[in-house]
């Protein structure tokens, strides 16, 4: 497509999920979603999110929540930025109880 | 009759002198090959037969390396003489200019020309931005996290730099989305930012041509039809009035940091130009 016809095509649909409203709420979800976790990180988890990450039954209203108000793909992404730091602190904080090994 | 008797008497005594030396001989001699087998069998047997054979050798190497030593000597000091008059010939001296004139840019040579459509559905190339410092970022408006952070960053780095020092860098977004960023969604998207960032976006071609150029790279990720991220540098490129690059700033700068550097580079330029 040449320069010019881009220019002139009429493309007027805007993807009102990433504006500023959006990302805002979609961020307040996921804060909330993943202090829900934190708080009840000694349950169970026995539901599945996305990219491996699980979750106790207590969580899934606010789970719920976070997949609606946020992308399928901002869901994974934060998912799985979730997972590393988890992982990370956990590496960091057995160190203390694993000397030697 | 009796020389035979003189001769033959002399003979036998003479083996038997024998033959009683010869029991004494061999029994000494088993003995001592008992011991020397046992400790050192390959010297006993080798020593007797080697030496002349070994001192032979010795002669010889000695005679013939006699002839060969020196030269490689000289090859070798040669050698050492060709890699250090070659090493002197090849470093830069301290002190003495590089090879090329200006160093502004420490960075490799990217950027060129680029051809792309703004927000407001005009066609702009980089003529038009001659002239002005340009603070240049590659993201894309469907960014979860990253992109908006640095947007920001570049939004207060600007308002920084115009009201405390009065300097004008203008700020350019180019989307390495343009599938999903059109011109009204760049216009939509950067306005709740700052109304100064110019939003470019493009056909895929002329973007990717532009982003070759820049050295930006770019690639979908968790592609579900629609939806998906777009995986990238996020890097910001300083370029200096002459549409030359000066610079690249990482994630890893906050608004201060990179307000004070690009202030460096101003000044920078100012004393060179």
């Amino acid at each position: 497509m040449s320069l010019e016809a881009y220019a002139s095509a009429k493309r007027d649909e805007i993807h009102t999920d990433v504006l500023l409203q959006a990302r805002q709420a979609c961020y307040k979800a996921r804060d909330a979603f993943y202090s829900c976790l934190e708080k009840h990180s000694d349950k169970k988890p026995t539901e599945i999110g996305s990219v491996g990450l699980l979750y106790p039954t207590e969580c899934k209203p606010s789970r719920e929540d976070y997949v609606q108000n946020c992308r399928v793909s901002w869901v994974k992404h934060f998912d799985r930025q979730y997972c590393k730091t988890k992982r990370t602190q956990r590496l960091l904080d057995d160190k203390e109880t694993r000397r030697g090994v | 009759m009796p020389i035979y008797r003189f001769i033959f008497f002399s003979a036998k005594h003479r083996f038997a002198h024998a033959s009683n030396l010869l029991p004494r001989f061999g029994s000494s001699k088993r003995i001592q090959s008992c011991g020397y087998t046992k400790s050192a069998k390959n010297n006993y047997y080798k020593k007797p037969t080697g030496h002349p054979v070994v001192n032979v050798e010795t002669q010889a190497s000695r005679s013939s390396g006699a002839y060969f030593i020196p030269p490689i000597l000289l090859g070798f000091g040669g050698l050492l003489a060709f890699l250090h008059y070659n090493d002197e010939r090849r470093a830069v001296k301290i002190g003495k200019d590089s090879y090329t004139g200006s160093d502004t840019a420490v960075a490799p040579i990217i950027g060129g020309p680029f051809t792309l459509v703004n927000s407001e559905n005009q066609i702009v190339n980089e003529q038009d931005f001659l002239g002005n410092w340009v603070l240049l970022y590659f993201g894309y408006t469907s960014s979860p996290d990253i992109g908006p952070d640095q947007v920001r960053i570049m939004a207060k780095v600007i308002d920084t730099l115009e009201a405390k020092k009065n300097l004008k860098v203008l700020p350019v977004f180019v989307t390495i989305d343009p599938q999903r960023d059109t011109p009204a969604q760049l216009r939509a998207y950067l306005k709740e930012f700052d109304p100064r960032i110019v939003g470019l976006g493009g056909p895929v071609s002329a973007v990717r041509q532009m982003a070759q150029e820049y050295r930006v790279y770019f690639k979908k990720v968790e592609e579900e039809g629609d939806d998906y991220l777009v995986e990238s540098s996020h890097s910001m490129y300083l370029i200096d009035p002459k549409m030359k690059v000066v610079r690249c700033f990482g994630v890893e700068y906050n608004a201060e940091q990179l307000s004070k550097e690009i202030l460096k580079e101003l000044k920078k330029h100012q004393v060179n130009a």
